[in-house]
């Protein structure tokens, strides 16, 4: 191809040729890509120097093809990409329809291709044989690579990938192809397809001119049938009724025998008809180009197209072997074709042109039944196919081949893989889409072909016996078939040989024929149109098969699952009988194995009873053996108590027994000693006999001496005893002395607490007092000490006054202030004045007064001046003013203070007396003390007023500060005093 | 014991019939006929039964240590508070602290602080909570005592003890009050603590200046007999007493200010019956005190 397309350039021919073909390579790009060759594609396109709008149509061809598409096409359904690419097919008119439309075309042009080719690009092999043998190795390898795959059961991906790459697929496919109707199969098609385009194309362009095509319907003579180039078939009338057919990819078959005879019957004459036009095209085209182009450029593409046809005669040449005929007459063009495609420069025009011939040749010479023969897609023939070479050798022999597709149809019927192991590429589609119906439908449709190809066979047989017969008989039936055409029209000259063996014919006739190509014309678009109703519809009903063979396996497989569940159902009623059976007789066994054991708990029960009888018995024995039990312990308590006593009674005897034994003893031992002493006795008896007479007088004596001895004795014991009594009379006198002793003091002991307490009482409420009084005093204390503070102030005032009005008047003028100040201090400080005045008028020292003068300057902040002063002051100080205090009711009496001082408690308790005498003697000791103390305790005041005192306190202070500054009446009355108190000391 | 067990049978009755403190007056005046008074006795008497109102100041005083136990030195005694008193007065009116328009609690309170060496340098410095306190047991105490000089005494004395003896039982007291509080009703201190009034509650009113101001002196001397025989636990039960008289009042209240004001300011006419109650209470839970000699 690659080199084709310089030589397309270098070919003289015509624009619109130069265009076609270029269109026409465009066309394989898809496929190129398909197989894995874009940088062919590439190359191809770069090699050229391509018109600019067209360019513009590659590239965007290309880049549809290569790159968008992928991830695209992957997700639509089937007819969704058909309808895409229809969309972006370079045809214009197919680009505006449906897939149907170039569809068609490609299909009529493939159907022959197809039984040879079922491989899934088949149409590579063929292209490289005619193109290049060098190109074809690869092809094949990669050929290889994909069919492998496609062997099996094509995944999705595959199929899909396949479309994206090969547009013309894409374009070609539709639901009815993967349902195995009567549309072409891809593979196949593909070099028809592109061929078809061309042959579209120009009938498009045809329909645009319309008009041109001159050829009556009736005219096609046989002679272009002859000229293989010329013969076209008619390709509407071929296409339309096999449309209808694929329509119904359900019932193929039905459809096909159904049409058949219809579409013939009344579509004969219309099949002629486009015959004609079609295969005279060219010629019409050039009748047109007569007028427009030079009529040369038309000879010669006509020419071009022969020797096209007859080279694609050679690649058609597999396809013969369905119809009998054809093989003899491909076979024979087959071998012009070898000749020439060594000489024919353009492959691609070759390719363009080749699907005309051979449909013509299909449909003309056998329409009835190559049609029906070849439509089933399950005509895959390996062997020939697969080796892609294109041998030309081989393919003389493939009529061999070619027969033995029946053979090799059998194992897909079988389901068995086929021995080439290349299914039809649809057919694993069908499988996988309607496992079922495609079952079905592929067994049924082998049968068909099995018969159908017997009939072949048988037919083919006659050919084969005689060609020349076979090209005579042909001959004849195509001069037939002219003649009746012929004679059917009514042409006004009939007998003038106008055809193209001759002149021209009349004007008037091609005026008629013009007419009847525009009536073809309608017709076809009529049919188009129809086509793509059938499209649509076909479509639609593949989805509502598919849908309903899966509904139906689903009901099938439910079926299933319902016969094993009722099986189940039964199984499980036998069993749950057989649980029954064996759960009544559990349940009478268990029946009477609970009766048993009623029984026996009734008798246990029973036995029970009589055991508690017996035990209650057994229980009562117990007790009583129990009692006798404690009533024999009891007795032998007793009895070895009484063994006890006994014991003791007996070791009682015992002793005494040993006691009598004792004084028995004695009494022997007395009794022989009263024997000894009587024999002792009897012997001083004899021997007082014997000197009775000169001792009785000594005995008297010593009787009487005896006597009186005792008397005194007696006498001195009664004495003693006497003694004995008194004093111990004494004694016990004596004791209850004591005791009345101790009592009392006991008694005294307690009165003494008592006093003792009442005493300590009397103390505490003494102490009490006693502290009171210190309290008060303590009270006292500070006041005084307020007041002294006070004082203290005023003498400072005073003593700032008393230094500037020293000299001049002295007495004076202190009366008057002295009056002023009585006028002042009656208004609010009236007891304070008297108070003071009381206090003042003490006798004291001039030391005291003089300091006493200086302290004043107090003034109203004498309280706060008083309370700084108190911590400073040692104890003894305290006592001064103190003393002071006690000493007034003594010296003089004031009117308000001495009635109060005088009746203090002091005066009448011992510890009053006892304080008044203490501070009496501390106050006169003190008094000498006091004018250093107090002047000491002044300096302090001052100098704390010098420092923090307010602002009466300065003023006074300051030596240039107003004299008269003090208004104050507190101050005013102060000054009184001091000035008072002076005078006083003055004159005291 | 002879008399105890004569009386015995006659008390019984005299219960029952509801004159309470009959036979008491009896004993007492026997107790108090003794020469050395026995202050034990005294103070198991006073917790035990109501004291008579006419031997109430004695008894205080006595209890109170005002008085010594022995009846000769109570004249003695008697006087030297008094002049421990009017010296105590005179003071404070020279010092000019006091005067004849000072209210008598106050002079009391005067008083009080110059004994206790607290006299605040001027009178119209501001008062501590003690202060307030002693003149709130003064207020009080005006209206139980009539003699002025007895009134001062019981006062300072009554003051101290609680300073002194109660010190370490008193801020104790909140806490046994939730206690039995929690023992008599705990729905009613759960009430009280979801209305976080518990820490809330007047223990300044109720325990530091026992019930002075919050209950009528008729039945706050019944108390005081108590706090002053020595037991101020008394204080806790009259506390819940209290709350239980006045339960569903202060459970209608949500908030711890409004418990604490209506606590403040308890209605008087119940006080007799929560002096009763409160005694009973407190009888039952601390047992009724028995004489330990």
């Amino acid at each position: 191809v690659l080199t084709a397309s310089p030589n397309v350039r270098s070919l003289p021919l015509p624009c619109i040729m130069c265009e076609r073909l270029i269109l026409y390579i465009i066309e394989l790009f898809p496929t190129w890509v398909g197989m894995d060759f874009p940088c062919l594609c590439l190359s191809v396109v770069l090699a050229r120097d391509w018109p600019s709008s067209v360019f513009d149509c590659i590239d965007s061809y290309l880049r549809f093809l290569t790159f968008l598409a992928f991830y695209r096409w992957k997700r639509l359904e089937t007819h969704d990409v058909v309808i895409e690419c229809a969309k972006i097919s370079l045809d214009p008119s197919e680009a505006s329809y449906e897939d149907g439309y170039s569809v068609s075309h490609q299909l009529s042009a493939r159907f022959p291709h197809r039984s040879a080719d079922v491989t899934a690009s088949p149409y590579v092999d063929t292209q490289n044989s005619y193109g290049k043998n060098a190109t074809s190795t690869p092809y094949s390898s990669s050929r290889l690579t994909l069919n492998t795959p496609g062997q099996l059961p094509q995944t999705l991906s595959s199929p899909s990938t396949r479309l994206l790459t090969e547009p013309p697929q894409a374009t070609l496919w539709s639901p009815s192809m993967v349902c195995g109707m009567t549309t072409p199969p891809t593979s196949p098609g593909n070099v028809p397809a592109d061929l078809s385009h061309p042959y579209s194309k120009v009938f498009g362009t045809a329909g645009g001119k319309g008009t041109p095509l001159g050829t009556p319907a009736t005219s096609p003579p046989p002679a272009p049938l002859y000229h293989s180039d010329d013969i076209s078939l008619p390709l509407a009338t071929a296409t339309a009724p096999r449309k209808e057919e694929r329509t119904d990819p359900a019932r193929p078959c039905l459809h096909r025998q159904h049409h058949l005879p219809n579409d013939r019957a009344p579509e004969e004459l219309p099949s002629n008809r486009g015959s004609v036009t079609l295969s005279d095209l060219p010629g019409f085209l050039g009748d047109l180009a007569s007028e427009e182009d030079s009529i040369e450029k038309d000879r010669e593409e006509a020419a071009i197209c022969k020797e096209l046809s007859e080279i694609t005669t050679a690649e058609a040449e597999p396809v013969a072997p369905r119809g009998g005929f054809d093989s003899p007459f491909y076979r024979d063009s087959l071998l012009g074709s070898q000749r020439k495609t060594h000489s024919a420069a353009s492959g691609a025009q070759v390719a363009s042109t080749n699907p005309e011939p051979l449909h013509s040749s299909l449909d003309k010479l056998g329409p009835d039944t190559p049609k029906q023969a070849f439509t089933p897609i399950d005509l895959p023939c390996g062997g020939a196919h697969e080796s892609p070479a294109g041998d030309r050798d081989r393919q003389t022999s493939l009529e061999t081949n070619i027969l033995t597709p029946s053979p090799c149809k059998i194992p897909p019927q079988r389901g068995v893989g086929f021995g080439s192991g290349q299914p039809p590429p649809y057919d694993h589609l069908f499988e996988v889409a309607l496992p079922k119906t495609a079952h079905h439908f592929v067994s049924k449709k082998t049968t068909e072909l099995l018969k159908k190809a017997k009939g072949n066979t048988e037919e083919d047989y006659m050919p084969s016996t005689s060609p020349v017969e076979i090209l005579d008989r042909l001959i004849q039936q195509g001069a037939d078939a002219h003649g009746k055409e012929l004679s059917r029209l009514s042409l006004p000259s009939k007998s003038v040989d106008w055809t193209h063996f001759g002149g021209s014919p009349p004007s008037d006739e091609i005026r008629t024929l013009r007419d009847q190509l525009l009536l073809l014309h309608n017709q076809l678009l009529y049919e188009r149109f129809k086509r793509q109703q059938h499209a649509l519809r076909n479509r639609r009903l593949l989805r509502k098969v598919i849908h309903a063979a899966a509904l139906e396996e689903h009901n099938a497989a439910m079926k299933d699952q319902l016969k094993l569940q009722e099986k189940d159902i039964q199984i499980w009623k036998v069993s749950l009988q057989k649980e029954q059976a064996r759960y009544s007789q559990l349940q009478e066994q268990r029946d009477s194995v609970v009766t048993q054991l009623h029984s026996q708990i009734r008798q246990l029960q029973h036995d029970r009873e009589e055991f508690y009888n017996q035990s209650q018995e057994l229980q009562t024995k117990l007790e009583d053996c129990r009692n006798m039990i404690a009533e024999l312990r009891v007795e032998l308590k007793k009895a070895s108590s009484k063994v006890c006593h006994t014991e003791l009674q007996l070791s009682q005897v015992s002793q005494k027994l040993s006691n009598s034994e004792s004084v028995q003893q004695q009494m022997e031992f007395l009794n022989r000693q009263l024997l000894v002493l009587g024999e002792v006795n009897e012997l001083y008896l004899e021997q007082l006999q014997s000197k009775h007479s000169d001792s009785s007088k000594e005995v008297e004596m010593m009787k009487a001496a005896y006597r009186k001895e005792l008397e005194k004795n007696r006498n001195h014991v009664l004495q003693q005893n006497q003694r004995l009594d008194t004093s111990q009379k004494r004694i016990l006198e004596l004791e209850s002395h004591l005791a009345k002793k101790d009592h009392l003091l006991l008694e005294q002991k307690k009165y003494l607490e008592d006093v003792k307490l009442q005493a300590r009482g009397q103390l505490q409420a003494a102490e009490s007092r006693y502290e009171a009084q210190k309290r008060i005093t303590q009270a006292f204390e500070l006041e005084i000490l307020d007041l002294y503070g006070r004082l203290e102030k005023d003498g400072l005032l005073k003593k700032l006054e008393e230094e500037k009005t020293e000299a001049a008047e002295a007495a004076e003028e202190r009366l008057d202030c002295c009056n002023d100040g009585c006028s002042d201090s009656t208004v609010g400080h009236n007891e304070e004045a008297s108070g003071h005045n009381g206090e003042t008028k003490t006798p004291r020292p001039g030391g005291t007064r003089g300091s006493g003068g200086s302290r004043g300057g107090g003034g109203g902040s004498s309280s706060s001046s008083s309370e700084r002063s108190t911590p400073e002051k040692p104890p003894t100080q305290r006592a001064g003013p103190f003393s002071s205090r006690w000493e007034n009711p003594m010296g003089e009496p004031s009117p308000s203070i001495p009635a109060t001082v005088g009746s203090l408690p002091s005066s009448k308790s011992f510890l009053g007396m006892k304080a008044r005498e203490l501070f009496r003697n501390k106050s006169e000791s003190q008094c000498d003390e006091d004018g250093v103390t107090i002047s000491s305790l002044s300096e302090t005041l001052k100098t704390e007023l010098g420092k923090d005192s307010g602002v009466e306190a300065k003023a006074p202070l300051t030596l240039d500060g107003p004299r008269t500054s003090p208004p104050n009446p507190d101050s005013v009355g102060q000054l009184r005093i001091m000035d008072y108190n002076e005078a006083h000391h003055e004159h005291s | 014991m002879t008399e105890d067990s004569q009386r015995n049978f006659r008390s019984v009755y005299y219960e029952k019939v509801g004159f309470r403190g009959v036979e008491e007056k009896k004993s007492l005046e026997i107790l108090l006929k003794d020469d050395r008074l026995d202050i034990e006795k005294l103070c198991t008497f006073s917790q035990r039964f109501p004291l008579p109102s006419m031997y109430r100041a004695l008894v205080w005083k006595v209890l109170l240590g005002i008085l010594p136990p022995h009846h000769e030195s109570h004249a003695q005694v008697m006087m030297y508070r008094k002049e421990q008193y009017s010296d105590v007065l005179h003071a404070l009116k020279v010092i000019r602290f006091v005067s004849e328009a000072t209210p008598q609690a106050e002079v009391y309170l005067r008083m009080y602080q110059l004994e206790s060496g607290k006299l605040p340098r001027s009178p119209s410095f501001l008062l501590e909570p003690e202060d307030e306190v002693f003149l709130a047991i003064a207020k009080a105490m005006e209206e139980m005592v009539e003699d002025t000089v007895d009134c001062y005494w019981i006062i300072r004395c009554f003051v101290n003890q609680l300073k002194n003896k109660h010190r370490d039982a008193l801020p104790q007291l909140p806490k046994a009050f939730e206690q039995y509080l929690n023992l008599e009703d705990s729905r009613l201190l759960g009430h009280l603590k979801t209305c976080s009034a518990v820490s809330r509650l007047p223990y300044d009113l109720w325990f530091n200046r026992c019930f002075a101001g919050c209950l009528p002196e008729s039945s706050l001397q019944r108390v005081w007999d108590k706090v002053v025989s020595g037991s101020c636990k008394i204080l806790v039960f009259v506390a819940v007493e209290i709350l239980l008289t006045f339960k569903i009042k202060v459970m209608a209240l949500n908030s711890a200010e409004k418990i604490t004001q209506f606590l403040e300011n308890i209605p008087q006419d119940s006080s007799d019956a929560i002096v009763s109650k409160a005694i009973d209470l407190w009888h039952k839970h601390c047992g009724t005190p028995v004489h330990s000699a």
